[in-house]
C-alpha cells in the first residue's frame, strides 16, 4: 500500500513540478529508521521522493526559516511541500501569522499512520547494523545483525503520534493515499502524558523537571526545530539588549529558557513534537508545551492549526470573559 | 526599583518577626493601582513593607515571563495589578493581560512552581483601601508560605542533581 502511495505522489509530483519553483519531501537516508529532507527542482529526482512511518520530520519550518523563502522572490513560483497531518496545522499556523500565504504554497497533504521514534527502537533492539525497517500491519520490522525484530507499533510509535487526532491534513492541494484513523479522539488520550505528571505531587513535578532539564545543554535546537519559533536571532534568548539570559549554565537559566519557549508558544503551538525530537539530550521538551496546549483548550477552547482564518487566543481578547 | 515606590510614604510594619527576608515584587499599571498605592500611602494605611514596586505602563505590558522569572530566580511571591477590567487606559490592555496571566497562572503548578505565589488582581486609583488589603492579603500569604525554594541551585552553586548523560 505504501508502494501505490508513493508511486501516486511521484505522479503527482512530476504533473506539479512545471509549476512549482521546488518540490520539498523527504528521501532515504543511510538510516533505515529515518528519512531526511530533500528539495527538488530536477524532474530526475522526483522518483527519491518517499513517504510513510519513517518521515518524522515536519517540513513546515524550511518555508520560514532563512535562507527559506526570503531568498526566493516574490513573484516566484509556488513551492511544493509534502504535510503529514500534525505538519499541516504547523502550516495552518504559519497561514495564520502571515508568515506565509496560502497560495505560495503547493500542499501535498499525507495522510499518516505514525511515526517511529529511533530512541525507542534504539532501547529494544539497539541501533547498530539495522539493516531494514519495514512496518507491517500493527509491527515494525527490523533486521538487524542477521536477526529479525518484530515490534508492536504502540512500543515505537512517537509520543505525539500514540495521542494524535488528526493524522490526516487539516489542508492540502492534493491528498496522497488513503485517509487515516485517528489514534485519539478525546483530550484524555491526547494528554495523557500531561495528567500523569499533573497528578504526581508537586515537590516529585518540581524534581521530574530539575533531573529532566539540569541534562539541558541550551543548544536550542529545539527552538531551532520549531516551525512556529520563528525570531531566529533576535530571540530573548540569546539578545543582549534586553538581557534576559546569560551563558551561566545553572538550573534556573535553562528553566527560564523553557519558560520563553513555552510561554512564547503558549496558543500557538500545534504539537508537532519536533523540540522533542530533535533534543540531543532527550528531554521531553514537548511535554511542556502540551500542558499549555491543555491549558488552552480547556480555557478558552482553542486548538492551534486547525483554523487558516483563526487569531491565536493570546493575541486577541474578549471582553466578555468574566470568569478569568 | 523601590526608591519611588508609593510604599516609601505609608508608615512601614516593623512588628512580624518573619518579615525580614521575604521579597514580593509587584508589578503595578501605571494609571491604577500604581495611583491606587499611591492612594493607600497618602491615606497612611499601614502596609507590608516586603514589596518592591515596578511600575508598568500598563498590564498589557505585562509578559507572563516577568513572573516566571522572578519566580525562578528567587522572588517569593509576584503580584501584579492592574486597572478594572473595562477601565484600562488603553481600553483593551488588560483584556489581553488576564488570558496571559490566567494561562501562566495555570501552568506554573505543572513545571512545580508553587502557583499562590503568584496573583493577579484590579484596583482602581481610588481604591487606597482595597490596595492595603490586597496587598495585606498576598504578603501575609507569601509569609505562611515561607522563603521560595527556587528550582534549583545557580551555576557555581553545588548541585545534588545528577548532572550528565543517562
Ligand atoms: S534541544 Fe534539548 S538540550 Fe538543546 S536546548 Fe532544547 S531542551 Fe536543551
Ligand atoms: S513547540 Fe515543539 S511541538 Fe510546539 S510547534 Fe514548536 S516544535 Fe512543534
Ligand atoms: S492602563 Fe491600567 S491596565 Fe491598562
Amino acid at each position: 500500500m505504501l508502494e501505490t502511495d508513493r508511486i501516486q505522489l511521484h505522479k503527482l509530483v512530476e504533473e506539479a513540478l512545471p509549476e512549482l519553483d521546488m518540490m520539498i519531501g523527504w528521501t532515504e537516508s543511510c538510516d533505515p529508521l529515518q528519512t531526511t529532507p530533500v528539495f527538488i527542482r530536477d524532474a530526475k529526482l522526483i522518483s527519491k521522493l518517499t513517504l510513510g512511518p519513517f518521515c518524522s520530520q515536519n517540513l513546515a519550518g524550511y518555508l520560514v526559516k532563512p535562507p527559506a523563502l526570503e531568498s526566493v522572490p516574490k513573484d516566484a513560483k509556488p513551492i511544493g511541500i509534502c504535510v503529514k497531518g500534525c505538519d499541516s496545522r504547523s502550516l495552518v499556523a504559519l497561514i495564520q501569522e502571515k508568515f506565509i500565504s496560502r497560495d505560495r504554497v503547493r500542499i501535498f497533504g499525507i495522510p499518516c499512520r505514525g511515526t517511529i521514534d529511533w530512541r525507542k527502537v534504539a532501547q529494544r533492539v539497539g541501533l547498530s547494523d539495522v539493516k531494514s525497517a519495514t512496518v507491517e500491519d500493527d509491527f515494525l520490522v527490523i533486521d538487524a545483525s542477521g536477526t529479525t525484530h518484530r515490534i508492536g507499533l504502540e512500543d515505537v510509535l512517537a509520543r505525539k503520534c500514540l495521542g494524535c487526532r488528526y493524522p490526516n491534513p487539516i489542508i492540502q492541494d492534493v491528498l496522497v493515499g488513503q485517509v487515516a484513523t485517528p489514534r485519539s479522539s478525546s483530550l484524555e488520550t491526547t494528554y495523557r502524558d500531561v495528567d500523569a505528571l499533573d497528578n504526581k505531587p508537586i515537590e516529585e513535578r518540581l524534581a521530574f523537571w530539575q533531573s529532566e532539564l539540569d541534562r539541558c545543554i541550551r543548544c536550542y535546537a529545539c527552538r531551532n526545530a520549531c516551525p512556529l519559533c520563528v525570531c531566529q536571532d533576535k530571540c530573548i534568548a540569546e539578545t543582549r539588549e534586553p538581557r534576559w539570559l546569560t551563558q551561566r549554565v545553572g538550573l534556573p537559566e535553562k528553566f527560564l529558557f523553557h519558560f520563553i519557549h513555552a510561554m512564547h508558544l503558549a496558543g500557538r503551538c500545534t504539537g508537532c513534537g519536533e523540540c522533542e525530537r530533535v533534543c540531543p539530550m532527550d528531554i521531553p521538551v514537548t511535554l511542556i508545551k502540551e500542558k499549555l496546549n491543555k491549558i488552552m483548550e480547556e480555557m478558552l477552547g482553542y486548538s492551534a492549526g486547525l483554523d487558516p482564518d483563526g487569531v491565536p487566543p493570546l493575541l486577541t481578547f474578549n471582553p466578555g470573559e468574566t470568569e478569568i | 526599583m523601590t526608591d519611588s515606590s508609593p510604599r516609601s510614604s505609608a508608615p512601614a510594619d516593623q512588628t512580624a518577626a518573619n518579615t525580614q527576608g521575604i521579597k514580593i515584587v509587584g508589578f503595578l499599571c501605571n494609571w491604577c493601582s500604581y495611583g491606587g498605592a499611591d492612594t493607600a500611602g497618602v491615606c497612611r494605611f499601614k502596609q507590608p513593607t516586603d514589596l518592591r514596586i515596578v511600575r508598568i505602563p500598563c498590564t498589557g505590558r505585562m509578559d507572563p515571563l516577568f513572573v516566571a522569572k522572578s519566580l525562578i530566580y528567587g522572588m517569593d511571591g509576584v503580584l501584579v495589578s492592574g486597572c478594572h477590567p473595562r477601565d484600562c487606559h488603553y481600553a483593551v490592555g488588560n483584556f489581553y493581560a488576564r488570558r496571559r496571566m490566567e494561562a501562566l497562572k495555570l501552568f506554573l503548578p505543572f513545571m512545580g512552581i508553587d502557583t499562590r505565589r503568584f496573583r493577579y488582581t484590579w484596583v482602581s486609583a481610588s481604591e487606597g483601601q482595597q490596595w492595603q488589603k490586597v496587598v495585606t492579603e498576598f504578603s501575609e500569604e507569601i509569609h505562611r508560605l515561607g522563603p521560595n525554594p527556587g528550582v534549583g541551585p545557580r551555576s557555581g552553586e553545588n548541585s545534588k542533581i545528577s548532572n550528565g548523560l543517562r
